[in-house]
């Protein structure tokens, strides 16, 4: 028997992209493990699941769809402050339906700012991503009646997740497992949009719009739609602040949260799924070792970093890793 | 009987600049049909007139005798137009079956399809894979583009056209920045495109447009200068003067 | 408080904004680079102009000399060394340099001073107030109002009347056609990039009085200074004048008239603007 040719090989490869591989087991059983291995970090991987997540959603506009926003947190503080104000105002404190009422508001302001906003491109589609974000923050700093203001809305209380595991505020056990759910479901969404046809045809809107045109595909309507999609998922992260958290307040709309969000994805490697985990994880582990003891020295940090990776290393950890992969096999080879 | 494709009185100008000045077009059906013309004559401008990347400031773009002077560029590929461009617009990061399954897929309708993933679409797989193998890219299919040799490059451009399935295909200056021993696949490409296809190449190069085109148009300063078959194109005395110059001389 | 008096203390502000914004527009128009760190430049000149009044006790005019050439000869160093290498990178890279940028001096600066807002000792005659026969008001934020406008006129003559000048205005409308007529945009753009960078740091050292100076500076007005750019324009000296008094009146009234949701109102007319009309209020569009 012959080898196949290139062609075919090629062919077969596109063929058995989307197929899971075994390695992608390793997060999840990672996140097992955690669960039992190190009970007293649960409250921290939570806010490191969530954080996977926000960048997740992020990843699909940014990294797949080549929109760079610097007001994605606009979408994450929309979902935060929807289950805020239900639980607080409308007495809705159910966890699973709060998550959906979240997407539904989050993707609702995506797709309607998305409508009008992704007509543009470039710096004005920048300056206008951060003033829709500052719009929101503003309007949660002025609503001090239904949102608290700068104080945000602090001990809201949740009922039990499918009215069996009660949000626990001292050890996070039933958050932890929750929120590492609610991101398996949301990233096999997310998976399967990447290998579609539409995700690939998000690539190419990424790589070349003008081509994009010219085969004939309704480039802005594809934006919309990855836009409030990535703009729901971010939603529900939010949504998962508040309820782990049992407060919501003005940082979860601000630009520090979306530079920091960009930061981690673009540190993991974007247009890659699992850069956000791979950021996420470096980020947040480093900031928790060190950003407590040298909050400053932590920022120099993360600022060299950036102007780093900006200079040289434009494809995150995973980009450096694949990288080096690639000529370990070809040394290998040879 | 209505051309395939046809313009009537078509004009474009940017500001006090007319880039197009009514120009009526014929294209027939499987026409060979090449438009040459000194730079900035305009022929870039028509090709994006014809496509929809520009809008007309008067006149009339028809298919078929259907009206698409309004129509969005989706509309027209739709409708059989595609064109490639002068410099390469291609997927760069991505592989070469890959850009040219996005074209397949777009023209199926399934470019929007969410929930099913893209290897599964065995129909657009194998048509691309087709479409490699016409045009003798096979070999490169699993390669990304941004590490192909330009030639190769120019032959992605069109087999992303022709995945379109188009009727009416526009070449702009295909042969462009390939060192001449390559251009003869290129050559081979253009010639072996399918009879029903009505093809408009803009070229500069006089050997490939008098080989290739039955009808060949002549662009002066956003205007048509002249039309007809190549013998009496290339015996034009003021045709020679304007643009031929020594090339015709040969 | 009557309107005149509201109206001076908003162009005040807005004139603050416009010395430390207008070279951020010109720069964005000449390369296109999203430069996010521009408000960084312009808190390193505020605390040098602090600290050579506190450290060197030099008079408050003195200082302001020497920030303005600290930066931007800082300003030079950086273009040289680091933008430079980014002017055909894409718009997120720029953006992920420009915000480490600014990290890394928002840092440094804490680092070496604390967080503390810094506060400059203006001189006698600056403080008090004017008579202006219609009006008493503060003498300081006449003296703003002044400074604006002379800067603001200088830099149109200068932009008007001087060879640069028109090349600088040739290479925003055109870079292309404008290298093709051998003008060279890379030391253009150095040259502004020294002249924006020395703005801003008089910006932040006239406006410390309005705006205050703390490492929080570049993030806390990032929007404000991208605000003025893109309403007034890229690379339109006059137009961000305008929108620089603009939205300095604006925001004074609406904080006066509506203390908590002024603000937002400014967002959503940047919004809508910007949607109109893409390319600033001021701004000839593009192509």
């Amino acid at each position: 028997m012959t080898a196949p040719g290139p062609g075919l090989a090629a062919a077969r490869a596109l063929a058995e992209r989307h197929r899971v591989k075994w390695w992608e087991a390793a997060p999840w059983l990672a996140g097992i493990a955690l669960f039992f291995l190190l009970p007293s970090y649960l409250a921290f991987g939570t806010q490191l699941v969530i954080t996977i997540l926000f960048a997740l959603s992020l990843d699909l506009v940014m990294g797949y769809a080549g929109i760079v926003t610097l007001g994605h947190a606009a979408f994450f503080g929309a979902g935060a402050y929807t289950v805020g104000m239900l639980a607080a105002h409308a007495g809705w404190n159910e966890p699973l339906s709060g998550l959906v009422a979240a997407a539904l508001v989050a993707g609702a302001i995506g797709l309607a700012s998305g409508y009008v906003l992704l007509r543009t491109q470039g710096l004005t589609l920048l300056m206008l991503t951060l003033c829709t974000m500052a719009l929101l923050e503003e309007s949660a700093n002025m609503g001090h009646e239904y949102t608290g203001s700068f104080d945000g809305m602090p001990g809201l209380q949740f009922q039990a997740i499918l009215g069996l595991f009660p949000f626990d505020l001292l050890y996070y056990r039933s958050q932890y497992l929750y929120a590492l759910v609610v991101l398996f479901v949301c990233f096999v969404l997310v998976r399967v949009l990447v290998y579609s046809p539409f995700g690939q045809s998000l690539t190419g809107i990424r790589e070349n719009v003008l081509r994009m045109h010219a085969v004939g595909a309704p480039v802005r309507a594809r934006l919309v739609i990855v836009y409030a999609v990535s703009a729901a998922i971010a939603g529900v992260a939010g949504a998962l602040f508040t309820q782990a958290n049992a407060y919501v307040n003005l940082a979860t709309l601000g630009l520090d949260r979306a530079a920091g969000i960009l930061i981690i994805l673009i540190l993991g490697g974007y247009g890659r799924l699992y850069g956000a985990f791979v950021g996420a994880i470096a980020y947040m582990v480093l900031e928790h070792v060190l950003a407590k003891a040298y909050p400053t020295t932590w920022q120099l940090g993360v600022g060299l970093l950036l102007i780093a990776v900006a200079l040289y290393a434009r494809n995150g950890i995973l980009g450096i890793a694949d990288a080096l992969w690639r000529r370990l096999r070809a040394a290998v080879a040879r | 009987m209505a051309a395939l494709l046809e313009t009537r009185q078509l004009c474009k100008s940017f500001g006090a600049l007319e880039v197009a000045r009514d120009i009526d077009f014929r294209l027939e059906r499987g026409a060979r049909h090449a438009l040459i013309g000194p730079n900035g004559a305009g022929k870039t401008t028509l090709v994006n007139l014809l496509t929809g990347v520009l809008p007309p400031s008067r006149g009339a773009v028809l298919l078929e005798g259907e009206d698409l002077t309004a129509a969005p560029q989706a509309k027209r590929v739709k409708r059989g137009i595609a064109r490639t461009f002068q410099i390469n617009q291609l997927f760069r990061g991505l592989t070469v079956l890959d850009n040219v399954y996005i074209a397949v897929a777009e023209r199926l309708g399934a470019g929007g399809s969410m929930f099913r993933p893209a290897g599964r679409r065995a129909d657009v797989i194998a048509e691309a894979s087709g479409l490699l193998e016409t045009l003798k890219l096979e070999g490169d299919a699993g390669r990304r583009i941004h590490e192909l040799p330009y030639g190769r490059q120019r032959l992605v451009e069109i087999a992303i056209a022709l995945g379109l399935k188009p009727r009416v295909l526009l070449l702009d200056e295909p042969a462009a920045g390939i060192p001449s021993a390559e251009s003869h696949i290129l050559l081979d490409a253009i010639a072996g495109l399918p009879k029903e296809i009505a093809v408009l190449i803009i070229e500069h190069d006089m050997d490939l447009v008098f080989r290739f085109a039955e009808r060949i148009t002549v662009m002066v300063s956003g205007a048509i200068f002249a039309e007809g078959p190549p013998a009496e194109i290339a015996a034009n005395r003021e045709v020679r003067a304007v643009y031929l110059g020594s090339a015709a001389d040969v | 408080m009557d309107l005149i008096s509201i109206a001076l203390g908003g162009l005040a502000a807005g004139m603050v904004l416009f010395i430390v914004s207008v070279g951020l527009s010109v720069t964005m128009g000449l390369m296109g680079f999203v430069n996010l760190a521009h408000g960084g430049f312009a808190m390193l000149g505020g605390y040098v102009i602090v600290q050579a009044m506190k450290v060197w006790g030099l008079p408050f005019f003195a200082a302001l000399a020497i920030g303005f050439v600290a930066i931007a000869a800082l300003s030079v160093v950086l273009e040289r060394l680091l933008y430079a290498r980014l002017y055909r990178a894409s718009e997120l890279d720029q953006v992920l340099f420009t915000i480490g940028l600014v990290l890394v001096m928002i840092a440094s600066i804490t680092l070496v001073f604390g967080p503390e807002t810094q506060t400059v000792v203006l001189p006698e005659w600056l403080r008090g107030q004017t008579d202006l026969g219609f009006i008493r008001y503060r003498t300081y934020s006449l003296a703003i109002i002044a400074a604006g406008v002379l800067l603001a006129l200088g830099l149109w003559l200068g932009f008007e009347r001087t060879r640069i000048g028109a090349k600088i205005r040739a290479a925003v409308d055109n870079r292309r056609m404008a290298e093709s007529l051998g003008v060279d945009v890379g030391r253009l753009f150095t040259l502004t990039f020294a002249l924006g960078g020395g703005l801003a740091a008089l910006g932040a050292g006239l406006g410390a009085e309005i705006l205050g100076l703390d490492p929080q500076y570049p993030l806390r007005y990032l929007i404000y200074f991208l605000i003025v750019v893109a309403v007034g324009g890229l690379g339109r000296v006059t137009g961000v004048f305008f929108a620089a008094a603009l939205i300095g009146i604006l925001d004074f009234v609406l904080k006066i008239q509506f203390p908590k949701g002024g603000t937002m109102f400014i967002y959503a007319l940047t919004l809508v603007l910007l949607l109109w009309r893409p390319q600033g209020l001021f701004g000839r569009r593009a192509g």
